[in-house]
């Protein structure tokens, strides 16, 4: 199994100098390819902290973070806009999606920032969306999309660049139940089917159902990392 | 796509973007308007130089401007002004003997300018005949008849058929005074101009001169402006010893003015066009905090900060640009429209242009040729005020700007 992820000692210290608040506290964390992982724990204790991180947004204040070989801790502000576009996908809590871009330029707007080639951009298009069902929505902007359909139009645009791995920060978080259950699927398929790995950070426990690991942190340390052979749900299928 | 974006950006707060649209038309109006009142003017006011004062090229002898001494005429006489006369680039050709005067009245006197003419080939080089305001102007078949102008009239006191004493000296340096009737009293649009010319018949003045038939000026109008350094080179050389000048050698603060003018009117562009920045710059930033997390998200994703300032520029520039060309073809209709018709300044302004030699009909003109210039201080206007928005765009850091 080819390692993704290797964090050592990471911590991220807010207010250092009046009341240090250890947001992620001397975190060691490894994710190899193919990984389908939940980060869970509390509201404050540093998920979105340590996705941030890991995912080049934010520098930790101790450690180091090798993705693919690489310790992005030590790249500049340019180089790590780079190596996010390169390598990483996300997924946030909020569609965020361009709002005067239609689904397809959201999608291939990062295929083009990477300066992809028009005949692959198509072909990548056409295949993604056909993964997360919404081929008839291609041409259509975010405001006439739902929440649902948003999210898995980001889905689409975080695999788009083909990165090392996709971020996902309480993806279903403003989703009903149906919309949640329907991305979960897409990502899951995905997972399964081509490998890709997934870090969420969520509360949610339909994701964390769907987990084949499940980190707990607690105020900004890993207070529990369980890995499973089959997924809750793979169990509650089996079982119903 | 960062074309499209930044395009479909600008349309997010269409009411927004459609006022600041309209401020750059209105800014460019203002400037563009006032290009072409000045074009407008300075265009009359060279023609005037040329068409009623100074004519486009004069010749005198080298001496003769220094102190208007009366012994320093040219020498070629007739033969001179035949042979100019026979180019095909010249339109007219007139001679003058100029003396400077005192002429008094029972009301008392003033210093002039008195220029001997051929009434018949002043008319084509002057238009005096056009000028005429009363009487019949000067008659060849009569002595020592006079024209002068309304202003000096007004101050004199005089009217058609009043008479006047014009003092000055001759070749010999005696005194010499004759009486002069008045037989025409013109006005132009240059107020000072008048008050100090008056015209008599080149004869008259010559005799009491006592320089013969000489004279001591020979005005060229040409056909075309554009033959201007030709035909004063080729005079140059075929009358070696003799001063020839051109409209702007002889009246230096007319090419002045249209040499300056021109860099007054860009910094007046400029200055609209600094305190219309500042609006959008206030734009920009506005568009930029209501998309914090939207460009925070964008660099997250991986778009670098170039593209991010190209982003912000390119909305800056069209937002700019969008309003361009209303202010053009407003600009140009309302030219167009007070080109045929003209501005009469008289009405709130006096005499106030005329007291500095210059219409008070205005006939602005659309400054086609400035279009480039105007063009670049605008695209400058839109490059300045994006920097500290761009700036401020770039300096967002995801995390934070996530967050919003």
């Amino acid at each position: 199994m080819q390692t993704v992820i290797d964090a050592h000692n990471v911590s991220k210290v807010y207010n250092p100098k009046t009341i240090p608040v250890y947001a992620v506290n001397n975190v060691h964390l490894h994710l190899q390819r193919g990984e389908f992982t939940a980060l869970v724990g509390p509201s404050g204790s540093g998920k979105t902290t340590l996705l941030n991180l890991i995912g080049g947004l934010d520098k930790p204040d101790n450690g180091s973070i090798i993705i693919n070989g690489v310790d992005i801790t030590g790249l500049s502000a340019n180089e790590l806009i780079d190596f996010r576009l390169r390598n990483i996908g996300f997924v946030f809590q909020s569609f965020n999606l361009i709002p005067v871009l239609t689904a397809k330029e959201n999608v291939e707007f990062i295929m083009q920032l990477q300066k992809t080639r028009r005949q692959e951009r198509e072909n990548r298009i056409k295949s993604l969306f056909r993964q997360i069902e919404l081929e008839d929505k291609i041409n259509v902007r975010p405001s006439q999309l739902s929440g649902g359909q948003q999210q898995r139009v980001a889905v689409a645009r975080a695999l788009a660049s083909r990165p090392q791995f996709v971020l996902a920060d309480e993806p279903t978080a403003n989703l009903d139940s149906k919309s949640a259950a329907n991305l979960l699927d897409i990502m899951t398929k995905l997972n399964k089917e081509e490998n890709i790995t997934f870090l969420f950070s969520t509360h949610d426990q339909r994701v964390i159902e769907r987990a084949r690991r499940v980190i707990t942190l607690v105020d900004g340390q890993i207070a529990n990392d369980t890995a499973r052979v089959s997924t809750l749900h793979e169990v509650a299928g089996q079982a119903g | 796509m960062i074309l499209q974006m930044a395009w479909r950006n600008i349309w997010r707060n269409k009411m927004r973007s459609l006022v600041i649209a309209l401020s750059v038309a209105i800014g460019l109006f203002a400037g563009l308007a006032v290009l072409a009142l000045h074009k407008g003017m300075l265009k009359s006011r060279v023609r005037t130089v040329i068409d009623a004062e100074v004519s486009h090229i004069q010749l005198h002898h080298p001496l003769f401007k220094k102190d208007y001494e009366p012994q320093f005429t040219l020498t070629g006489n007739e033969q001179w002004l035949n042979d100019i006369r026979s180019s095909a680039l010249v339109k007219a050709v007139t001679a003058r003997s100029v003396t400077q005067a005192m002429l008094a009245t029972t009301a008392g006197s003033a210093g002039v300018q008195v220029n001997g003419i051929i009434p018949g080939t002043e008319n084509e080089v002057s238009r005096l005949d056009k000028k005429m305001k009363e009487g019949t102007g000067l008659n060849p078949q009569k002595k020592n008849e006079i024209v002068v102008s309304r202003k000096l009239a007004d101050k004199m006191k005089l009217k058609t058929g009043s008479k006047l004493v014009l003092t000055f000296t001759d070749t010999a340096a005696n005194i010499v005074s004759a009486a002069f009737r008045v037989t025409g009293i013109y006005q132009t649009e240059n107020t000072p101009l008048d008050e100090r010319n008056v015209y008599v018949k080149i004869n008259d003045l010559d005799e009491l001169l006592g320089i013969g038939n000489a004279f001591h000026e020979i005005a060229v109008l040409l056909k075309n402006d554009d033959d201007l350094l030709t035909v004063q080179k080729e005079l140059q050389q075929k009358y070696p010893g003799v001063l020839v000048e051109s409209w702007k050698e002889i009246s230096p603060e007319t090419e002045l003015m249209v040499n300056t003018m021109d860099y007054y009117m860009y910094i007046i562009i400029g200055i609209i066009m600094l305190a219309l920045a500042f609006g959008i710059i206030n734009t920009m930033l506005m568009a930029i905090l209501e998309r914090t997390r939207e460009i925070g998200m964008m660099v997250a994703l991986g778009m670098n900060r170039v593209k991010l300032f190209l982003l912000v520029f390119l909305e800056t520039i069209f937002l700019t640009m969008i309003g361009t060309p209303f202010g053009l073809l407003t600009t140009w209709l309302a030219t167009e429209y007070f080109y045929k018709r003209g501005i009469d300044t008289s009405s709130f302004a006096g005499k106030t242009m005329s007291s500095f030699g210059f219409s008070s009909m205005i006939y602005p003109e659309f400054p086609a040729e400035e279009l480039v210039t105007v063009m670049l201080i605008v695209i400058l206007t839109a490059v300045f005020s994006c920097i500290f928005p761009a700036i401020k765009s770039g300096r967002l850091q995801p995390v934070e700007a996530l967050r919003k």
